[in-house]
């Protein structure tokens, strides 16, 4: 590990010096992830799979008869460097077109920047519904806000004979928003709905909400969180005798990791997610997806990070279809390709549909939806 | 001399956006400029009166939310049927309500500063902005919690016979900040000149003596609180509305942190320590960034911080000034208690 | 009611690591008065020698504890003979600056040696909980409170039963004092900071196991230490422990009857509630301003 993140470093270096020795023989692409502060790890997950993408589309020749190059930026988990980076790729490396920017205060710090220099961004993580219903027409995003999870969940409630549900959210605008887009799906489904319970984003102890919940008639929890402190809630919920059904929302869990951690605690727990890195024959696009899961191995990362960073790999592909498909590196040639785009993803195909205020709208791509379950240790697709 | 000096960096600033040209630089003085006001007025809290607060951060994260939320509007249920509306106001109605509302939470904190002294005000006031962070977080009816707060509109102001001027573009902002840096600047100047300066270096030099010569401690520490607040608020708003989204993560800890290393770098106490401080810190990262990876940049930020307490540990300014023997800008132990004894005198 | 049990057992079980973290900061701060922001940073170099001695090197989870124990003294005195003694007599506010420098600078280092991805640390202790009527317990967590407990002891006894106890507390007095009395102020406070920090990297090691290690950890649980110190009141010991009791009583009762989201805001509503009242603290021995 240690030294995977050292080589990773010294090639964060190698290309630092080479964009300052760049000539007009590459196409730069734009990527602004948190690579330091509380979002390191997942910034770090996707930028490795943006550069797996990179470096396939140059091995088999590159763009446009030149090579594409990666300007990749640290925006500090923290949205005024993230603003501050935009403003770097667009005015300084002159960027067409960036990949970013994880979190969604993170991209919608970005967003006013976009408009100023009419540059477009794909969007790889972020899922507050506003980042593509503001009328921003430069914002491109790939990852699901958390009405389509709920959407996809619907087909398959009546089977697991819900009753009574409670939520357990992160306290960030993804958990706030899976808990009100799944609660009125559900209501709307004659489900009751229980506690709404939040935890603080840097939490390590969540026995408290937990206990309350256990308290509850209830038999469900949904849980929204990312994977570390999902890994946590599981072995606290095992350590209070929490004996309900479990599902997690949200697609950057790793049902791996959970498995790996909390052990006997994550059976017959089930997951929606949008990346199927176990069973890659299921997948939208097996042979890209054998390809990118081989490369990500090959590279020594921890296989935890694919369902991070699938979403890194796909961007940078969905950006260079329409670099592809616009025939030149210009940002408003490549804003209007995006529109016209089909890229079979690793998640499903990567189709822009307009969202947001006529006139303006932004482009939202609808990937797929899967329900997994842990069962004897080993994780199992079932039917949605 | 001073003055000279103090007009001719002035001059130097306001000549900046017409040399500069690059858009990332200016974007980054912008920002760097914000925090500036902001930690010239953690300054008049540390550096005159030695109430070191570490919640600094809530009074500049009040008067974002302030301002954002008057040019925005709001409706906010109470209780039951009861709701309160508000319709949106331009901008700049924004900019001085959050000067008023920071300045008041200030009056707040600064009452509890007479009887919690030393370390425990330090914890007060590192709580006090925990729990507006909390709440900024969870009245997500107000605040729109973790959603943030997006298209905040940028100021506008009315010029008289030529209609108004939407401050959008960086030169605008610029000059913006940069006109309510000097303005702050002027006024912490003159407060510290005043009578009541004289008091609160008093004070923080030599209580006992302070009070026993009459200087009133409830009026001068409420009084710089609520100024010190105020100034913060309105580097918030100018932040809201420069950066166009806020969500409760300007309520940062390492905020706080950002301005008290640049007050204590620069010297506190000195009136251009927050400036030159500021400057060298805001821009550090600018220049760190393109030459070494992310996580060595923050070692090295972390280490050139140590290394300037070290060489340094009274701050660049008062160092600087002691070596070149110009104006005792730090204030040497004698020179305060001559200050005391002459306040003494006016008092009398 | 049985949501009420599980809760005070909740309450237990997080006390004895609160306690654990604020006696160690309320020695350094009191007796010393610097405001530690390496304190969260040995909290996590704690747990990353955990994880070390456990994942890399193999070796045995009750070895484990000890050698990161014993590298959170080296670092503390580390920090203290290169960072602190050349600036005594600084102000606090530079020696706080050059302590937030320090913690930039480790919190980053963590962060480029180990990567942000968390890690997770095995333990011998069954995964079935302990079950008592309607309440229910990790071994794990058992296990840390009695060890929380046996080093709250331990670190009690050395301030109070011995020498270099007695020399501690009469610096915490008044340190010129002791300096003509012919104490080694100097290796006092070198000791001082060195046990400090092993406390809190004691602290780290053993909730590391519970938790996940990660580089930003301990800025969490360094804002508690510092709201259980002011709760106890500045350099006092028995202070300390009440007051990590007191504060996850009230984040867990305050999680568990109010809201979630005040979950952590509980904590800071006392601190001010208390300095309001009395501001020197709930258990204040020693008066000392600034």
């Amino acid at each position: 590990m240690i030294r995977t993140i050292k080589a990773a470093s010294a090639t964060a270096l190698a290309i630092a010096f080479l964009s300052s020795a760049a000539t007009a023989q590459t196409i730069k692409i734009g990527v602004n992830e948190p690579l330091t502060g509380a979002f390191a790890a997942s910034g770090t997950y996707v930028v490795n799979g943006a550069k797996i993408a990179a470096d396939e589309i140059n091995a088999k020749g590159g763009l446009l008869g030149k090579k594409i190059e990666l300007v990749i930026e640290d925006n500090k988990s923290n949205p005024t460097e993230a603003a501050a980076v935009a403003e770097k790729l667009i005015t300084r490396d002159k960027t067409p077109v960036m990949l970013g920017a994880w979190g969604s205060s993170l991209t919608l710090a970005v967003m006013p920047k976009l408009v100023e220099y009419e540059t477009a961004m794909v969007v790889e993580t972020s899922s507050a519904s506003k980042i593509t219903t503001s009328g921003n027409p430069y914002v491109f995003r790939i990852s699901p806000p958390s009405f389509v999870e709920a959407a996809a969940f619907k087909n398959i409630v009546d089977k697991l004979a819900l009753k009574k549900v409670d939520f357990l959210v992160i306290n960030n605008d993804w958990g706030r928003g899976t808990a009100e887009d799944f609660s009125k799906m559900m209501k709307e489904k004659g489900i009751t709905i229980g506690l709404i319970e939040t935890m603080d984003q840097s939490a390590q102890d969540m026995s408290a909400q937990l206990a309350k919940i256990k308290a509850t008639d209830s038999e469900t929890v949904i849980i929204t969180a990312a994977v570390d402190q999902l890994t946590l809630i599981f072995k606290q919920a095992a350590a209070l005798g929490l004996k309900k059904r479990i599902i997690t929302t949200g697609g950057s869990q790793n049902p791996d990791q959970i498995i790996a951690q909390a052990g006997a605690a994550a059976n017959d727990t089930m997951h929606l997610t949008t990346f199927l890195p176990w069973m890659p024959e299921k997948t939208p696009n097996p042979e890209a997806t054998t390809y990118f899961i081989n490369e990500w191995k090959k590279r020594g990362f921890d296989f935890a990070g694919c369902t991070e960073s699938f979403r890194g790999y796909d961007g940078i592909r969905t950006i260079a279809a329409a670099i592809e498909k616009a025939g030149k590196a210009e940002p408003a040639a490549i804003k209007d390709a995006l529109w016209k785009i089909d890229v079979k993803g690793l998640n499903g195909d990567i189709i822009f549909k307009k969202s947001g205020p006529a006139g303006q709208e932004s482009g939202q791509s609808f990937p797929n939806v899967y329900l997994v379950e842990i069962s004897g240790g080993k994780i199992v697709m079932k039917d949605l | 001399m001073k003055q000279i000096v103090t007009l001719l960096c002035l001059a130097f600033f306001a000549s900046v956006p017409i040399w500069l040209t690059d858009p990332y630089l200016l974007n980054a003085l912008i920002t760097t400029g914000i925090f500036i006001i902001g930690a010239m007025s953690l300054n008049l809290l540390l550096g005159f009166t030695g109430q070191l607060s570490l919640g600094h951060i809530a009074f500049f994260g009040i008067g974002a939310y302030v301002s954002a939320l008057t040019s925005l509007g709001f409706d906010v249920p109470i209780y039951g049927d009861f709701h309160i509306v508000h319709v949106p106001w331009p901008p700049i109605a924004g900019f001085f309500l959050a000067i008023v509302i920071s300045g008041f939470c200030g009056y707040l904190v600064g009452r509890l500063s007479f009887s919690v002294r030393g370390a425990y005000f330090v914890i007060v006031t590192i709580s006090f902005a925990e729990v507006v962070r909390l709440v900024a977080l969870n009245w997500v009816e107000l605040t729109q919690g973790p959603l943030a707060l997006t298209n905040i509109p940028s100021i506008t102001i009315g010029l008289p016979g030529l209609g108004y001027l939407v401050l959008k573009t960086k030169f605008h902002n610029y000059y913006l900040v940069l006109a309510v840096a000097a303005i702050s600047y002027f006024l912490i100047s003159r407060l510290v000149h005043s009578h009541y300066g004289r008091a609160m270096r008093g004070l923080m030099e030599n209580e006992t003596l302070a009070v026993a010569v009459g200087i009133d401690v409830t009026k001068t520490l409420t009084l710089a609180a609520v100024i010190s607040a105020g100034i913060a608020g309105a580097a918030g708003s100018l932040y809201a509305h420069y950066i166009r989204i806020i969500d409760p993560d300007v309520f940062a800890f390492i905020s706080t942190v950002t301005m008290v290393i640049m007050v204590v770098s620069g010297g506190k106490g000195s009136l251009a320590g927050p400036v030159v401080g500021g400057v060298i810190f805001g821009l550090l990262p600018v220049f760190l960034r393109p030459i070494m990876p992310p996580e060595a940049q923050w070692i090295t930020y972390g280490v050139v911080l140590i290394v300037i307490l070290f060489v340094m540990p009274r701050g660049i300014v008062p160092s600087l000034a002691a070596k070149l023997g110009l104006a005792r800008a730090g204030g040497t132990r004698r020179a305060s208690v001559a200050v005391s004894e002459r306040t003494a005198e006016e008092h009398a | 009611m049985d949501q009420l049990l599980q809760h005070l057992v909740n309450m237990l079980v997080l006390g004895g690591t609160y306690a654990l973290l604020g006696i160690g900061l309320t020695l350094i701060f009191g007796i010393m008065n610097v405001v530690n922001f390496t304190h969260g940073i040995l909290y996590t170099f704690g747990a990353y020698m955990m994880f070390i001695v456990v994942h890399q090197l193999g070796l045995n989870f009750f070895v484990a504890l000890p050698v990161a124990i014993v590298a959170g003294w080296l670092l503390g005195a580390v920090i203290e003979i290169t960072l602190l003694r050349p600036l005594r007599g600084a102000d606090i506010d530079t020696t706080m600056l050059v302590m937030i420098g320090a913690w930039i600078a480790m919190q980053s280092g963590a962060l480029w040696i180990w990567g942000g991805v968390a890690k997770s640390i095995d333990n011998p202790f069954p995964d079935a909980p302990l079950v008592i009527g309607p309440v229910s317990v990790s071994w794990l967590r058992l296990f840390v409170l009695f060890a929380a407990a046996l080093l709250i002891v331990l670190a009690y006894s050395l301030i109070n039963l011995t020498k270099l106890g007695k020399a501690m507390r009469a610096t915490f007095q008044d340190s010129d004092t002791a300096a003509l009395m012919g104490v080694n102020v100097s290796l006092i406070y070198t000791s001082t900071f060195a046990i400090g920090s092993s406390l809190a990297a004691a602290a780290g090691a053993l909730l590391g196991p519970v938790y996940v290690v990660f580089p930003q950890m301990g800025d969490l649980a360094a804002v508690k230490a510092f709201a259980i110190v002011i709760l106890g009141g500045l350099g006092n010991i028995t202070g300390a422990v009440i007051g990590g009791f007191i504060l996850a009583l009230a984040e867990e009762l305050g999680a568990g009857y109010v809201s979630s989201g005040y979950r952590d805001a509980m904590g800071f509503l006392i601190i001010i509630m208390v300095l309001i009242f009395k501001p020197t603290g709930l258990f204040a021995r020693a008066e000392r301003v600034g």
